[in-house]
């Protein structure tokens, strides 16, 4: 007897359809799975053994073949379970031919628990969405519900094995197909992280709404204690809201990570703060089944890294290609796999190692070999992908115990959003979506220098030993700043403001 | 040259210069047991060991650093930029450097040695500068080296980079002794002053082998050619224990005259000139303070008008700058000030204040580190 289920599986953060073939034929006793399952997809056999007959049916002592396909794609995941147990029951004749009709109807996902009942899996919002086309009715976990509502798919979330085969009986009328809508409150930005919070820190808060509203990535450099990680978290809170695309982008990355939550569609940013002892593949993404890495999971948001100088090298460097491309690729032999990774980078990271330099209390115990050898450990190359470096000094006792409240994260959001929106014109038709992506030609053609900026970029390229190279950043910066001002083109003003956002291009060298 | 010592002879010493773990008047004491330093280079090590009353190993290692290197190479590597090896007998051999105890027996020199009768001033300080020890070191550098006088210095980071760049900067002759071998260039970002120290007349000087990296140990050894080509040494910036009160102990058993730039009382890098102080050094605050302590024959030929005492005159008023401009220096004060400080003080916002500071930075009147500005000059 022969069955075919139809389930999903993922590859990227795209998912694709895969039939699940059952056949079961005299013999020796065996479940073979076949079509490129990976460990947890043939570790399903034990669970559908013990599922089926925890249910009440009979497991077939016959041999029984189980083929994946489109055979060369590779399979991840739990939930081929259901879809196995669904084949089985089908092609050993405990479900009725009319029930059996009915199965093609279905989309199946779903793991199994030994006593019958169904658990939720990873990736099921990606795979709803890609198998939409199919115009099938999703089977899925009751506590999958929430990825079912977004992805708009029609869904029933039976709760075990048997209560399906009973629905498709037809002895149940619909097993809690009409799950009570769960409502949802909007997630706002939380107000308990608000940028009146942090006192002092004018130049700071100012580069990072410049990073806000064009994208740029961003580097602090200042003493222990001095409101770094504070302005981090407050960060998101000033970036625009996500557009449906960008929020169901970044859901589907967190359906595959099984990251959801509670949540049914991510509203707001990612903030992703990983640790400095992170290895590069949970950073860039990887490992021997494909993952997305840390970067992805700040797709369309934030990465944090708190002591950049302190990641390793390597880790550092591979942050390199997301930064350039706004994705990573990650090649294995048998296949290769895009991640999108559009992330604002924020890094902070002290002044020198015992993070004392500058400090006006503690004096710095570093040697100047270890304070330039710490330096450069950031590269030159991964430098040149972060357009805006602020220091953070103390905050004077005055500044912390200030009557007046600083501006709120709502009034930078809203100066943020309408550069946004001044940018979204001008690149109205291209794939830059931000001041900080333009291509060289972008450049030469939204940021004309105005008269007398010649003789502003020469000598701050001779007094603060900028390269060539770094002009592109600035002409950048220099437009979004513009840009927060409503200003049609970039004004020497602008350009000045933005060398106070270089001290890292400043030579420690005495002039000659 | 000195036609009294034979080319062999110059080479000898120049390898056997190369043994870096003696210090140079032991081997001078070797030269004479032996009678040259050819002769020494014939023995092996256990002849040297008995005669010169070593410890075998120490012979052995002798033997071991002296033919590691190849003295014709040397030599011809030496003159390829440029330059010379000098030893004791030469004319040519700084005199003030002769007279000392522990004089090298090879030097290696690169540019123009200052001649006998030029007044010449030792300025060391910390390679950890503040804003304060560069205003400082660069004022009386610049100073000194326009009113004639040679500023020696150790070409390292801080306040030896600040004195050689402000006399570079009056197109001025300075001497540089340095803790590596001529040939290379430590710190390397110091490439291009060394190069412009050669190009206005000054020199490089060192006892090390052509090319020799830096090594801990080599720094107090050139702090003592330092102390002896200078009259008196200036302490601009050190904490307690550093190299710069190194080189001012060593001047003090060389009979030379110590003074100290006095600096705020709680900063870790004027401890050290402010100790020298307490003990009996003269206070440096002007060029002028320096002259004095210049032995009387080697003033003449001095510009006096850079040396003279400026008591009298009111700080140079910076009639330039705009009144807005005027308040952000009043902010900065004497001390250190961030932006947000400064925009604070002026009521300005951060572009205006960035706008501000930029001018005043590409003036020269203020210098940024680590987000700090500080006044430049004084």
């Amino acid at each position: 007897m022969l069955a075919n289920v139809c389930t999903g599986a993922i590859k990227g953060i795209e998912g694709f359809a895969v039939s699940v073939e059952v056949d079961i034929a005299a013999g020796m006793p065996t479940l073979a799975v076949v079509g490129l399952p990976d460990a947890e997809v043939r570790e399903s056999k034990e669970r559908v053994v013990a599922a089926v007959r925890n249910s009440g049916f009979d497991f077939p002592s016959k041999r029984i073949t189980v083929n994946l396909s489109p055979a060369e794609l590779r399979k991840s995941g739990t939930q081929f379970d259901l879809p196995i147990a669904l084949g089985i029951l089908a092609a050993s004749g405990q479900l009725s031919a009319e029930a059996c009709a009915k199965i093609s109807h279905f989309l199946v996902l779903g793991e199994l628990a030994l006593d019958g009942s169904l658990r939720p899996c990873a990736g099921v919002l990606p795979m709803l969405i890609s198998c939409q086309k199919l115009d099938k009715t999703a089977v899925i976990a009751p506590q999958n519900v929430l990825e079912g509502q977004v992805s708009g798919a029609p869904f029933i979330t039976p709760h075990s094995l048997r209560e399906l085969a009973d629905y498709l009986e037809g002895k149940l009328e619909e097993p809690a197909v009409k799950m009570a809508y769960v409502p949802q409150a909007q997630e706002e930005i939380s107000p308990e992280l608000d940028f009146s919070d942090v006192k002092g820190q004018a130049l700071a808060k100012r580069a990072l709404e410049i990073a806000a509203a064009g994208g740029h990535n961003l580097l602090m450099i200042g003493l222990p204690g001095t409101g770094k990680s504070m302005l981090a978290k407050r960060f998101p809170g000033i970036l625009p809201p996500l557009t449906q695309e960008e929020a169901l982008e970044i859901t589907k990355i967190y359906s595959i990570c099984n990251l959801m939550g509670k949540s049914r569609l991510l509203t707001r940013r990612p903030f992703r703060d990983p640790h400095h002892t992170i290895s590069d593949v949970a950073l860039i993404g990887g490992g021997s089944t494909p993952r997305p890495g840390e970067v992805s999971l700040a797709h369309n948001g934030v990465l944090f890294l708190d002591e950049f100088a302190e990641f390793s090298r390597s880790s550092l460097e591979v942050l390199r290609e997301p930064l350039e491309n706004g994705r990573v690729t990650i090649s294995r032999a048998k296949e290769t796999v895009t991640y999108p990774a559009r992330f604002t980078l924020l890094a902070a990271m002290n002044p020198c190692p015992c993070g004392h330099l500058g400090d006006p209390v503690t004096p710095c115990t570093c040697s100047p070999m270890q304070i330039s050898r710490y330096k450069a450990r950031l590269s030159g190359p991964l430098l040149d992908r972060i357009d805006l470096t602020v220091n953070l000094n103390p905050v004077k006792y005055t500044d912390w115990n200030q009557k007046s409240e600083g501006e709120t994260s709502a009034q930078i959001r809203a100066r943020v959003l309408q550069a946004r929106q001044v940018q979204q014109q001008r690149f109205a038709g291209s794939s830059t979506t931000a001041n900080a992506f333009m291509t060289n030609r972008e450049i030469k053609e939204f940021c004309p220098l105005p008269p007398g900026a010649d003789t502003i970029l020469e000598t701050a390229m001779r007094k603060f030993g900028l390269s060539a190279r770094s002009l592109d950043k600035i002409l950048k910066t220099a437009r979004t700043i513009a840009d927060l001002e409503g200003k049609e083109n970039i004004e020497t003003k602008h350009l000045v403001e933005v060398m106070q956002y270089r001290p890292l291009d400043r030579k420690g060298v005495a002039d000659l | 040259m000195n036609p009294s010592i034979s080319a062999a002879e110059r080479l000898a010493r120049i390898q056997l210069n190369a043994f870096l773990y003696f210090r140079a008047d032991w081997l001078e004491r070797l030269i004479e047991i032996f009678g040259s330093a050819q002769e020494i280079l014939r023995q092996d090590a256990q002849t040297l060991a008995r005669e010169a009353n070593l410890n075998p190993s120490t012979a052995a290692h002798l033997l071991r650093d002296a033919f590691a290197i190849n003295p014709q190479e040397e030599w011809d590597k030496t003159a390829a930029l440029g330059g010379h090896i000098y030893v004791p007998e030469d004319e040519e051999y700084p005199q003030s450097l002769r007279n000392i105890k522990e004089a090298p027996i090879a030097l290696y020199v690169l540019g123009r040695l200052p001649a006998p009768e030029q007044a010449c001033v030792g300025m060391v300080g910390t390679r950890k500068i503040t804003p304060y020890g560069r205003r400082a070191a660069a004022k009386l550098a610049s100073d000194l080296a326009q009113g004639g006088v040679v500023v020696v210095s150790g070409l390292a980071r801080g306040v030896d980079s600040e004195c050689h760049a402000a006399a570079v900067r009056q197109k001025k002759p300075t001497v540089a002794a340095i803790g590596t071998g001529v040939g290379r260039c430590y710190p390397p970002e110091n490439r291009a002053l060394e190069k412009a120290i050669l190009q206005y007349g000054g020199a490089v000087v060192s006892e090390l082998p052509f090319n020799k990296p830096p090594n801990a140990f080599h720094f107090p050894r050139r702090n003592r050619i330092i102390a002896a080509l200078s009259q008196p040494v200036v302490v601009v910036e050190g904490e307690i224990k550093s190299g710069a009160l190194i080189t001012a102990k060593l001047a003090l058993e060389m009979g030379k005259d110590v003074l100290a730039v006095p600096g705020p009382i709680d900063s870790p890098q004027s401890a050290g000139p402010n100790a020298l102080i307490r003990d009996g050094a003269g206070v440096v605050t002007a060029a002028s303070d320096i002259l004095d302590y210049i032995p009387q024959q080697l003033r003449f030929g001095l510009d006096p008008h850079f040396l003279q005492k400026e008591d009298q005159t009111p700080p140079k008023p910076q009639e330039e700058l705009t009144p807005r401009q005027r308040e952000v220096m009043n902010a900065v004060g004497g001390s250190q000030a961030s932006l947000d400080q400064i925009a604070e003080a002026l009521g300005a916002d951060v572009p205006e204040a960035a706008s501000l500071l930029f001018e005043l930075e590409v003036k020269g009147f203020l210098a940024c580190e680590n987000g700090l500005y500080s006044k430049s000059k004084f």
